[in-house]
């Protein structure tokens, strides 16, 4: 096993200090370790090739020479093969050893740690940030953000069973190109190729395992999308709402205006679906009255028709 | 991407991962470089050897590395072609911009200067990215709660917090004693001894808006699992992702009945009204009797208006 692990690092070495492609007949020639028949040879070297890409290391194809033009040649380019992260600081060093703590346990966890590793490398001291007890940890709802993120990589197709709001689950296939956390779950936002628009999901909706499957064509990168379009505090509709003095926090958190009417406050806060809303105004119950839009309050009157028929 | 990569791959990384190591500590204890790649000793002696075979094409001296570990300190020579640290991944560069992302967000407003460095870094990543990718974490809970919470535990101190429970939808401030903090469905939870309960409650971080040391005189005692739980059953009436969401139940199929138990009387009463239609609760009387006298009540009022 060692002997190829030296030949490994001596393609990379011979990749990355020459000026110029070297082709497949100059690697047998010169680096160590290619032995046998040229069908071996020719194995070996493929097999390490992709062993240097699983590495994350970019081996460029080309050649220049046009005494060559009909053979490939091979090189690593040092600006690829390098960290650049121009000049970093003590402080850095401890945000980025926070950033990667807070996978601890999750997803990311050797990822993260991989890079720190190669990070400590350049030699920078971490200094200590003196806040204590910062040590905030990414939720893990999902072990499928290494799949996500190979597809964001490349712009490739994810394809997943999704639950609706009814229960159903719906096949999606999505070119994803955008992920976040917040209040604790994950989101996959990405063109969904039936409709051809943008939408998110959340990931602990998937039902089984989300799939990677390979996009040829070039994707165009959605320009005005902004993640807090898929946050359902933005909407264009809106309601006009009662909430008792000293009740509703929650819908207080939504609201956009407040006019204060003594022993209630009325308050304005957007529809995202009216289930959504619904079910939040409800949970309330005495402490809340809608006003605005009529469909709402008729949604509000036929779910409390429909509880005193199923309680009495 | 690197999902599961074979030992003899993990082992050519650290051989690459370890030359800029080397250079820039030069003369660093063999243990303490093998602690730093977390292997034994004898591997990273074994690491060193692999690595002291190689070097460009001619591999005579001039070409090899030049590593001296003999002395059980490690100090190496020319090595320029991979003196310098390796490139992070595409994987490796997302989940530190979503690690940074949550630590920006968790850092107190005033602290200029890690938010200033953080936004630097988060630049400096999302170039190397290459691809205009959107990535946004926001953290839950405040970073000022946070370390506040986290300073009481160590110090086993008490806090005073101002707290919004959801199910009584009230606003109270208390002191606790922080014991430990947890995750559970996705959310992040403090057991604390209450001294207006005089007792354990737990409390959810998020729903703390203001976390301040205070002195708690009060002894409390080790935990009695006093509150008891309360059992309930409701029938599904209607499909909906919210109300499999909001009783935690996987399986629901329209017609079914299902056995639940919660602590809090008012989540179940609130529940089963947010449910509206898709959900009848079977027992208990007592609460079914005070939903329909409630929904009764507020269809009057949107009646009347």
């Amino acid at each position: 096993m060692s002997r190829k692990i030296e030949r490994l690092i001596n393609l990379t070495i011979a990749l990355l200090a020459t000026q110029r492609y070297l082709t497949k007949s100059e690697i047998f020639r010169t680096v160590q370790g290619y032995e046998g028949s040229a069908e071996t040879k020719e194995r070996m070297f493929e097999r390490d090739k992709d062993d240097l890409r699983t590495l994350g290391i970019t081996i460029d194809v080309g050649s220049f020479d046009p005494i060559f033009n009909d053979e490939a040649g091979y090189r690593i380019r040092s600006e690829n093969y390098q960290l650049d992260l121009g000049e970093i600081t003590p402080t850095e060093i401890s945000l980025l050893s926070l950033a990667a703590d807070a996978w601890q346990g999750a997803a990311f966890a050797d990822a993260t740690q991989s890079a720190i590793l190669k990070l400590s490398s350049i030699g920078v001291p971490a200094d200590p940030i003196d806040i204590p007890g910062l040590s905030p940890k990414l939720s893990n709802s999902s072990a499928d953000l290494e799949t996500v993120t190979a597809a964001i990589a490349s712009s490739d197709f994810l394809i997943f069973d999704y639950l609706a709001t009814n229960l159903e689950s719906q096949e999606r296939t999505i070119i994803p190109f955008a992920l976040s956390n917040r209040t604790g779950f994950w989101y996959v936002s990405g063109v969904d190729q039936e409709i051809q628009e943008v939408r998110t999901f959340r990931l602990d909706r998937v039902q089984g395992v989300i799939k990677q499957a390979k996009n040829k064509d070039p994707f165009e990168f959605p320009a005005s999308f902004e993640l807090s379009e898929a946050d359902t505090r933005v909407s264009n509709r809106s309601a006009v709402i009662d909430v008792r003095k000293g009740k509703g926090y929650a819908l207080r958190r939504l609201a956009i205006s407040v006019k204060d009417l003594g022993e209630w406050d009325q308050i304005k806060v957007p529809i995202h679906t009216l289930e959504t809303l619904g079910a939040e105004i409800l949970w309330h119950g005495e402490d809340v009255f809608v006003h605005e839009p009529a469909e709402l309050r008729e949604y509000i009157v036929k779910q409390l028709q429909a509880l005193v028929n199923n309680h009495e | 991407m690197s999902k599961s990569i074979s030992a003899p791959l993990a082992r050519t990384a650290r051989l690459l991962d370890l030359v800029p190591y080397i250079n820039t500590h030069q003369g660093i204890a063999l243990k303490e470089l093998a602690q730093h790649f977390e292997v034994t000793p004898a591997q990273m002696n074994a690491d060193l050897m692999t690595l002291w075979m190689c070097g460009l094409p001619g591999y005579t001296h001039l070409e090899l590395m030049n590593l001296d570990f003999e002395s059980g300190f490690v100090s190496i020579g020319n090595a320029s072609t991979l003196s310098k640290p390796r490139a992070i991944t595409f994987q490796e560069c997302v989940a530190l911009l979503l690690g940074l992302d949550l630590i920006a967000s968790s850092l107190p407003s005033d602290r200029q200067d890690l938010l200033t460095a953080a936004e630097s870094l988060r630049k400096r990543l999302t170039e190397i990215l290459g691809l205009p990718i959107k990535l946004f974490v926001e953290a839950g809970t405040s970073g000022v709660v946070a370390t506040a919470i986290a300073q009481a535990i160590e110090t086993n101190s008490g806090l005073k917090i101002r707290y919004h429970s959801l199910y009584k939808d009230q606003v109270t401030e208390r002191t606790v004693v922080p014991v430990n903090l947890y995750e559970s469905d996705n959310h992040q939870y403090m057991r604390a001894f209450c001294s207006t309960a005089m007792d354990y409650r737990e409390f959810r971080v998020d729903r703390i808006d203001q976390a301040t040391p205070a002195d708690v005189f009060a002894e409390f005692p080790a935990k009695i699992d006093s509150t008891e739980k309360l059992s309930f059953s409701i029938k599904i009436m209607g499909s909906s992702r919210d109300v499999a969401e909001r009783f935690a139940i996987s399986h629901s199929t329209i017609g079914s009945s299902i056995e639940l138990s919660s602590y809090s009387r008012q989540w179940i009463e609130r529940s089963v009204m947010a449910s509206g239609e898709a959900v009848l609760l079977s027992a208990p009387q007592e609460i079914r009797a005070e939903i329909a006298k409630k929904a009764q009540l507020m269809l009057n009022r949107y009646k009347e208006a």
